[in-house]
């Protein structure tokens, strides 16, 4: 006897999938954002040999499908060096990678759009290295590069469905093994794409949100 | 374990094959995501505004959902529908109508960069509209995108490694293959990895080359 029809269970497990999904998301957002910003500081002040090969492995990263990264990752390197790798473990390394290298992109037009004069007006006036990017670019560089991080970060919600190939239970994976069960594509991959969707506008709405508020001093007051 | 390049040798004409397969559902999706790119940037751009409406609703219905549930859609719901087509035809398909959104958005922009003086000057010189789209909107609209359109397109080739899960023996797939055969899976993914990067690089510069035929007799700094 075949169990071919939907239970109530199976909304769990979309959303169980899909949890797992946003939760990797988030948290490779996270990491690649502190590691695609540490790389645009690093271009940022010009340090010798190190500026070079980010710029090159961002490049790399940047044109290279996901998929053979993450191939490379999960099993290249427990070949290579001998050591476990659980699927998971590789999905986080990959994308954050893949994140950290747009990440980087943008960081370094957004760091660039500040103006040299800006820098020049902060130095006379004394401020040190690490104050100048505290308190002068980081702030007119994040309010810049806002938008475009919202547009990669929709796409990147959109990489993260590629994690399924090698085993990860997110919301792919459950909408594979739903379809496999139940041998109603129509249905199931429908609703998976209904998920992603709705998650995919909100990332859009919270970005627009943010950018509105980062943009708070430059909008029109009145008189 | 020592990293070893030697040992692929042997493996060369077998990967070459699957960069051949690649090349031709690269080439077959690029036409195809132009086709319904040109085709649905007209509909997004048309006074009518239920042409309007339903083109941006495809467009924003595919930049939202992963390529890869896609994919699975069509792999898995057209035999369902009585529609029995190999898995390279239904690659192509899914690509092109995923491009498709993505190409047209780019072609859109180049269209409403237009300068509407042009099209009125068409208008009164008593042409019809669709020489108005065929001869003055449409070369004008892409030639100035070849750049984004180019970029669409580098995309297109990195997604399309993601052939490889509806068991097409792509590069990627014939990589998988290789990988499981030599038990050199760092060796095999490392060498893709740079190959597709080489590979995008050397579009990106025919790409540049295309623009500077294209738009050679604009006026100088008009990049």
């Amino acid at each position: 006897m075949r169990y071919g029809d939907f239970t109530p269970y199976d909304l769990v497990l979309l959303l169980q999938g899909l949890g797992v999904s946003v939760a990797l998301f988030v948290s490779t957002t996270l990491i690649g954002l502190v590691i695609g910003t540490l790389w645009a500081v690093i271009r940022f002040y010009r340090v010798p040999v190190l500026s070079q090969v980010v710029a090159f492995v961002a490049e790399l990263l940047k044109n290279s499908p996901v998929l053979v990264q993450l191939f490379l990752v999960f099993f290249g390197l427990p070949a290579f060096l001998k050591i476990n790798v659980t699927p998971t473990t590789a999905a986080v390394i990959t994308l954050s990678g893949n994140s950290a290298a747009f990440i980087y992109v943008i960081a370094v037009s957004a760091i660039e759009s500040v103006g040299r004069d800006q820098l020049e007006a902060a130095r006379v006036f004394g401020l040190s290295r690490w104050q100048i990017l505290r308190r002068v670019i980081a702030p007119q560089a994040a309010a810049f590069a806002i938008g475009p991080l919202t547009g990669l970060l929709v796409n990147q919600l959109q990489v993260t469905s590629l994690i399924s190939v090698i085993g990860v239970m997110d919301l792919t994976k459950v909408g594979n093994i739903l379809n496999l069960r139940t041998l109603k594509p129509f249905l199931v991959w429908t609703a998976v794409g209904v998920l992603y969707y709705l998650t995919a506008k909100l990332v859009a709405h919270a970005g627009a949100r943010f950018e509105k508020r980062l943009r708070a001093h430059t909008a029109w007051k009145g008189l | 374990m020592k990293f070893d390049l030697s040992i692929l040798a042997k493996h060369i004409p077998f990967l070459l094959e699957g960069a051949w397969l690649t090349f031709q559902a690269c080439l077959l999706a690029v036409i195809g995501s132009l086709v319904v790119g040109l085709l649905v940037a007209a509909a997004r751009t048309s006074a009518s505004p239920l042409l309007n409406r339903l083109s941006a609703i495809y467009v924003d219905i595919f930049r939202n959902i992963p390529f890869i549930v896609q994919l699975f859609f069509f792999y898995f719901g057209l035999p369902e529908i009585g529609i029995y087509i190999d898995a390279f035809t239904t690659g192509v398909i899914a690509m092109s109508v995923a491009g498709g959104a993505f190409t047209s958005d780019v072609i859109r922009s180049g269209i409403l960069a237009i300068d509407p003086g042009i099209i009125e000057a068409a208008q009164v010189s008593g042409l019809r509209k669709s020489t108005i789209l065929r001869k003055i909107v449409m070369p004008i609209a892409l030639r100035a995108s070849v750049r984004p359109l180019g970029s669409v397109f580098i995309n297109l080739i990195l997604t399309s490694s993601i052939l490889s899960t509806i068991t097409l023996n792509e590069l990627t797939g014939s990589a998988k293959i290789v990988a499981s055969q030599t038990f050199r899976p760092f060796e095999v993914y490392f060498v893709l990895l740079v190959a597709y990067a080489a590979l995008t690089w050397f579009v990106s510069i025919l790409i540049s080359m295309l623009h500077r035929y294209l738009n050679r007799n604009q006026a100088e700094g008009a990049v």
